[in-house]
């Protein structure tokens, strides 16, 4: 598998602006994130305080992104990444699409504006997981919750009732939702009810939501994105955001946080001056671990 | 060393003074990632601390008696009781320091 030097989850201001400093620096970077960018830049009404650009609206801003990408012949990957796990000398990266390998990893994936639902935290890793492909094995026999937060999470509903006895959907967006595999079609029931919260004793035991109770064995959230402290198991959290130094360094060697990720102010400015010392001090770092070698 | 166990061989686990046993299973990614990084916390702690595995689809009921339910699931194991448990993949500062605070 190749392995880069940096990779760069997220393509705000943050996640660019590293990129563009990285590369540069001559470093072989791989980032990820959407072609559009970024939907806080994209639907911006007007910036007044973008350097040199007054009053640029999100929508040229977006542009102007674009273009310097291009300038700087850097790609994007669209993919999601579900899981970074620091192996020591190297970074694995899961994403939808492959696996990645990189030397150093920059984050700079916004501030997710989803709330936890109670009893989610304490009981996360006792009945309360993120992936239900990875945990559908310890559900034979048995019956699990999965809050889907959108469409695509169907085929993980599934998935599970392969193997669970019981799958009760809950579908948290509009679209009408249709479970036509044979085998698994009786097994899930699909529930239009708010979840309100996670009860049990000992591991979770029921979802409650704001009408009924449900008994079950585990229960799934199934989000668009997950949460720093999910994405790198073992990083170290401020509140809401990921605890950094001046120099944009997490407590993982090698890994670097910038932009909104790592806290207020939430502005595009500030992202993308970050993004710079995130890279930069990603490029000595792993200078560093060039001379150690030798 | 991480020792692979079987459910019959469980008692050796049990018998130790203090050991680490490692609930994971083939199919699951994070279990993956995690091997290499124990095997090498288990070489640092030779001698002070015994490292087993064991693959949770071979021993179901091992996994229900200490309430696995998800995995990687690590249980910290004195004289045969369990007295800690950590889920999911850890860095190998974190896992140093969670197996050293439970020693």
């Amino acid at each position: 598998m190749e392995r880069y030097d940096i990779a760069i989850i997220g393509t705000g201001p943050a996640g660019l602006s590293a990129a563009i400093t990285a590369k540069i620096r001559n470093k072989n970077i791989l980032l990820i994130g959407s072609k559009t960018l970024s939907p806080k830049v994209e639907k911006a009404h007007t910036i007044q305080n973008y350097l040199g650009m007054p009053e640029v609206s999100g929508a040229e801003l977006q542009t102007a992104f674009t273009d310097h990408l291009a300038d700087s012949q850097i790609e994007i990957t669209e993919d999601k990444i579900h899981a970074i796990y620091a192996m020591g000398a190297y970074f694995m990266l899961q994403g939808s699409g492959a696996n990645y390998e990189a030397s150093s990893v920059i984050l700079a994936t916004g501030v997710s504006a989803g709330r936890l639902y109670e009893g989610e935290e304490q009981f996360l890793g006792r009945g309360v997981s993120y992936c239900a492909t990875c945990d559908a094995a310890l559900y034979k026999g048995k019956s699990a919750a999965i809050v889907g937060f959108s469409p695509k999470e169907e085929a993980e509903a599934e998935f599970m009732a392969e193997i669970a006895d019981k799958v009760l959907y809950f579908p948290m967006y509009k679209d009408e939702v249709q479970f036509s595999e044979e085998n698994t079609k009786d097994k899930i029931e699909v529930i239009r009810e708010v979840p309100v919260s996670v009860e049990g004793s000992m591991k979770a035991e029921r979802l409650v939501t704001r009408d009924n109770s449900y008994d079950v064995d585990g229960v799934f959230f199934l989000r668009e994105s997950v949460s720093p402290a999910q994405l790198v198991p073992g990083l170290k959290m401020n509140g809401n955001h990921i605890e950094v130094t001046r120099n944009m360094a997490t407590n993982i060697a090698g890994c670097f946080a910038c932009g909104d990720i790592v806290g207020t102010p939430y502005q595009y400015i500030k992202s993308a001056g970050e993004g710079n010392v995130a890279a930069l001090a990603a490029v000595s770092y792993l200078d560093q671990k060039k001379r150690a070698q030798k | 060393m991480v020792k692979k166990i079987s459910a019959k061989e469980f008692h050796e686990a049990e018998a130790s003074k203090a050991a680490v046993v490692d609930f994971s299973a083939s199919w699951c990614m994070p279990c993956g990632m995690l091997a290499p990084v124990l095997e090498e916390v288990s070489e640092d702690m030779a001698g002070k601390m015994d490292f087993f595995n064991v693959d949770i689809d071979e021993a179901p009921d091992l996994a229900t008696r200490f309430g696995v339910a998800s995995i990687p699931c690590l249980v910290v194991l004195k004289d045969g009781e369990k007295i800690d448990q950590s889920v999911g993949f850890l860095p190998k500062e974190a896992l140093t320091e969670f197996i050293e605070k439970n020693m």
